[in-house]
């Protein structure tokens, strides 16, 4: 039936562009920080959670959606800098595993920790003034948040797409992801690279929580299937390239989103098998790292 | 006669970079053959390339006169094919006596057992303790390889390669950053190794080079430069002016 | 090796002593404990010794329990046969997601893995055959009245646990000690060098991925028992997570370690719920001291110790 009416199509079309916007915001940090040091952040879906908290917090308090999502990402980049210090930098020496394990640990940490200071009970963030009514699309009542969305993830994308492309700074992680032993050895600052798009994922993950707060609801658990769709995105995209992250976002967005729709018994199962699927038939990911298949 | 391993037209490229430039080589059965070249020539890539680490863009590998290319290195192992790393890669938490053993076990098909005791195999601990004579390594068996001599963790390699029987042994750079008396000890060792086995050697020592092989392949360029007997590669103009000026 | 001898003594000691004077409520920790260190031994073998550090073991726990529990409510059968029909489902599934998993490493495997459990997560939430998110009942305990256990008392269904976990041991330390456990360790130490002398390395992965979900299901069907009652809780992430802080904490590639960690962990978690709800906050930050400070874990400890004396002396 639905697949006939193309207003419901366009409407889960959108639904989909919606989710790939967060799930893009999600995974461009873990997946650039894993193509440089081959680390991956298993608290990064905390730091989502601690972003749509810190939002939740701001708004109550001042009154202002704007403000919120001004102050989570900082905040959450700024506790992103901290667990750097803390943690990453003294693990750096050792295998990135230890580092691995030592984020895993933090998961138990950011649960126990929002429960806390917020309880366990569910949030909501309303949607601020301009952005809450709906547009008619093709006949379907839509609403203009979801799109605004939509355009906060595209134009991250555009805005990192710049500054990888086109700027000094771009090169250099271009260069460091490509091949971290020639890049360190032509006097790129590794580690300094390392903690500055380390801190700039944690922000965007920050952001995404705010971003996600008045469509979904803030309770403590949100970071874990976020998390795991994020590590996917990851995996299919193939780590440390924009495009992959944008691929892989897509693609695990549309699966998950008109899966729940058709089969909603099999749509949680779909997305790993679209993984599964990837990893069979292009082990690095869709884009994958050159020379380290 | 069939070569004892054969590369036809292997090509492999990286990127852009094409490594191995339709490369055709042959090693003759008991052969002690060099292949020697310049860095960025192209040799350890042909040596993952016939040991099967590397898969090539295109072209055929024959291991006495079977076609390998598809088959990945643990399978071209089990057929007679050995190999030494450049670096050290020994099992560097076991002692060498283990390390031996351990090899000897995979090698000898018995590493799918679990209902007993790696104890119950003494048979593998005599020929590891022989295999640890044979490369001078008898005095140091119960020692953590991590806390053995570079020299000797280079000694190992070619053990650890022995150790599984092989018809053709792969050695990459056995001498790589050895001091003076070790190279001349692994010198002596490679050259006792038994006539059976086909050895293929990369090597920048043109001491080793000259002292142990019975012909020798330049490589340039993902390309054969030349091969012959080392006399003729000694004499050749081209190989002289580019790189024995000051090797040797 | 003595200190090996020494720990596994003082283990059984302690075991046999807490069983013969504890209450009602110490022989239902002690079944608890019983029950993790299988559960963690099962892990170690996997990442301590193959180096797999998987984050999704809860996934072949979580299919133990579920076996147990569908093949006595939805086969009907006897309690013994379907501990048989709960490990031969944990080893099923290993052996599927196996095959595709034992191609990945280090952090791209733990990424499989955690993908891998949320999976089997989701789908039993969902599935109405298993209960959903209200799980299942109707689990029985084995009859082993011929040797006079009664099951479903307390104190002899901690004493059965305790056997278990001793068998457990046995078996795993075997395996451990043969030409495949030696196999395993080489991968761990160096998988090319491992694959250049002619080792199937993915097969003896998958092989170590069988046994390890065999345990790891075992497990699965005693909490099961334990229960009575088994839902999608035993699946979640944070049951993968807990095994692996008990097995790092214990000390990896040893098998008494998880054995000592399964212990501490249990206990501490009962401390720490007592004197706070948010006891889990405290779990991970011991957790992340353990990894940033002492990764060799508590048997690693007791043997540096057990060095340090003998340099001494």
């Amino acid at each position: 039936m639905a697949l006939t009416d193309p207003a419901f199509v366009a409407i889960q079309v959108l639904n989909a562009f919606q989710l790939a916007s967060l799930l893009f915001l999600l995974s461009v940090g873990l997946s650039v920080v894993f193509g440089l040091m081959n680390f991956i952040n298993l608290a990064h879906g905390t730091l989502y959670m601690v972003g749509a908290y810190v939002g939740y917090a701001v708004a109550q308090a001042s009154g202002s959606f704007w403000l919120a999502l001004v102050l989570a990402p900082v905040a959450v980049a700024l506790l992103g800098a901290i667990l750097h210090w803390l943690l990453l930098a003294r693990l750096q020496a050792a295998n990135p595993m230890k580092q691995v394990l030592a984020t895993f640990g933090l998961i138990f940490m950011g649960l126990d920790a929002v429960r806390w200071v917020w309880g366990s009970q569910s949030h909501g963030l309303e949607a601020p003034a301009g952005l809450d009514g709906s547009v008619t699309l093709l006949g379907q009542t839509y609403p203009v948040y979801r799109l605004f969305v939509i355009a906060v993830g595209a134009a991250v994308a555009v805005g990192l797409y710049l500054v990888l492309e086109r700027t000094r700074l771009g090169a250099r992680v271009r260069a460091g992801v490509d091949d971290r032993d020639m890049a360190a050895a032509l006097g790129i600052d590794i580690g300094r690279l390392f903690f500055g798009v380390f801190c700039l994922g944690c922000g965007l993950a920050g952001l995404a929580g705010v971003v996600a707060a008045p469509v979904l609801s803030v309770y403590p658990g949100m970071n874990m299937s976020v998390l795991v769709l994020a590590l996917i995105v990851v995996v299919v995209g193939g780590p440390g390239s924009l495009s992959g992250a944008v691929i892989g976002s897509l693609l695990i967005a549309l699966v998950q989103t008109f899966g729940q729709v058709f089969a909603p018994a099999l749509a949680s199962v779909a997305i790993y098998a679209a993984m599964a699927i990837v990893l069979l038939v292009r082990p690095g990911g869709l884009i994958p790292l050159k020379g380290r298949s | 006669m069939t070569p004892s391993l054969e590369a036809r037209s292997l090509v492999k490229r990286f990127g852009a970079l094409t490594v191995t430039d339709s490369l055709s080589i042959g090693f003759e059965r008991g052969a002690r053959h060099a292949v020697i070249g310049p860095n960025g020539a192209g040799k350890t890539t042909l040596f993952n390339l016939l040991a099967g680490a590397l898969r090539p863009d295109a072209g055929q590998v024959l291991l006495e006169g079977e076609d390998v290319t598809a088959a990945g290195p643990d399978a071209r192992a089990r057929t007679g094919l050995s190999r030494s790393f450049q670096r050290n890669n020994p099992f560097p938490d076991m002692t060498v006596a283990e390390n031996l053993e351990t090899a000897l076990a995979i090698a000898g098909g018995v590493g799918r057992v679990f209902w007993r005791g790696f104890g119950h195999y003494r048979s593998l601990a005599e020929k590891a303790r022989e295999i640890a004579g044979s490369v001078g390594l008898n005095m140091v068996g119960d020692t953590i390889v991590r806390q053995l001599s570079y020299g000797m963790q280079r000694q190992l390699e070619i053990g650890l390669a022995l150790a599984a029987a092989p018809k053709v042994l792969l050695l990459d750079e056995p001498t790589a950053g050895m001091s003076p008396e070790e190279t001349e000890a692994m010198r002596h060792l490679i050259a006792g190794l038994p006539r059976s086995i086909t050895v293929v050697l990369i090597e920048h020592d043109m001491d080793v080079v000259f002292g142990i092989a019975d012909r020798i392949t330049v490589l340039d360029q993902g390309r054969v430069l030349l091969t012959g007997a080392p006399e003729k590669v000694r004499d050749s103009a081209i190989v002289r002016e580019r790189y024995m000026g000051s090797g040797g | 090796m003595t200190l090996r001898l020494v720990t596994l003594a003082v283990l059984i000691v302690a075991a046999g002593a807490s069983w013969a004077f504890s209450g009602f409520f110490g022989k239902d920790l002690l079944t608890e404990i019983a029950i993790l260190a299988i559960f963690a031994m099962s892990l170690d073998l996997l990442a301590g010794y193959t180096g797999m550090v998987s984050l999704g073991h809860a996934a072949f726990f979580g299919v133990g329990a579920y076996g147990m529990a569908a093949a006595g409510s939805l086969l009907g059968l006897g309690g013994l046969p379907a501990m048989a029909v709960a490990v031969a489902a944990a080893m099923a599934l290993a052996l599927i997601v196996g095959v595709f998993v034992v191609r990945l490493k280090g952090v791209f495997f733990i990424m499989i893995t955690l993908a891998v459990g949320q999976m089997v997560h989701a789908w039993v939430f969902r599935s109405e055959a298993l209960g959903g998110d209200d799980g299942m009942g109707g689990i029985i305990r084995p009859d082993l009245g011929t040797i006079g256990l009664v099951l479903d008392d307390p104190a002899d269904f901690a004493l059965f646990a305790l056997v278990l976990a001793f068998l457990s041991f046995l078996a795993l330390d075997l395996v451990a000690r043969s030409p495949f456990g030696r196999l395993l360790t080489a991968i761990h130490q160096s998988e090319s060098r491992a694959r250049a002398l002619g080792c199937p390395v993915e097969r003896y992965k998958l092989g170590a991925y069988v046994i390890a979900a065999a345990f790891a299901g075992l497990a699965g069907a005693l909490a099961a028992q334990r229960d009575y009652f088994v839902s999608p809780e035993f699946l979640t992430w944070t049951v993968s997570g807990e095994v692996l802080i008990v097995v790092i904490v214990g000390g990896m590639g040893s098998l008494l370690g998880p054995v000592i960690g399964a212990a501490v962990v249990t206990l501490l978690k009962h401390q720490l719920s007592d004197v706070t709800t948010y006891w889990m906050f405290f779990l991970g930050l011991f957790f992340v001291l353990v990894v940033m400070f002492a990764d060799r874990g508590l048997y690693g400890a007791l043997r540096r110790l057990k060095r340090r004396r003998e340099a001494a002396t």
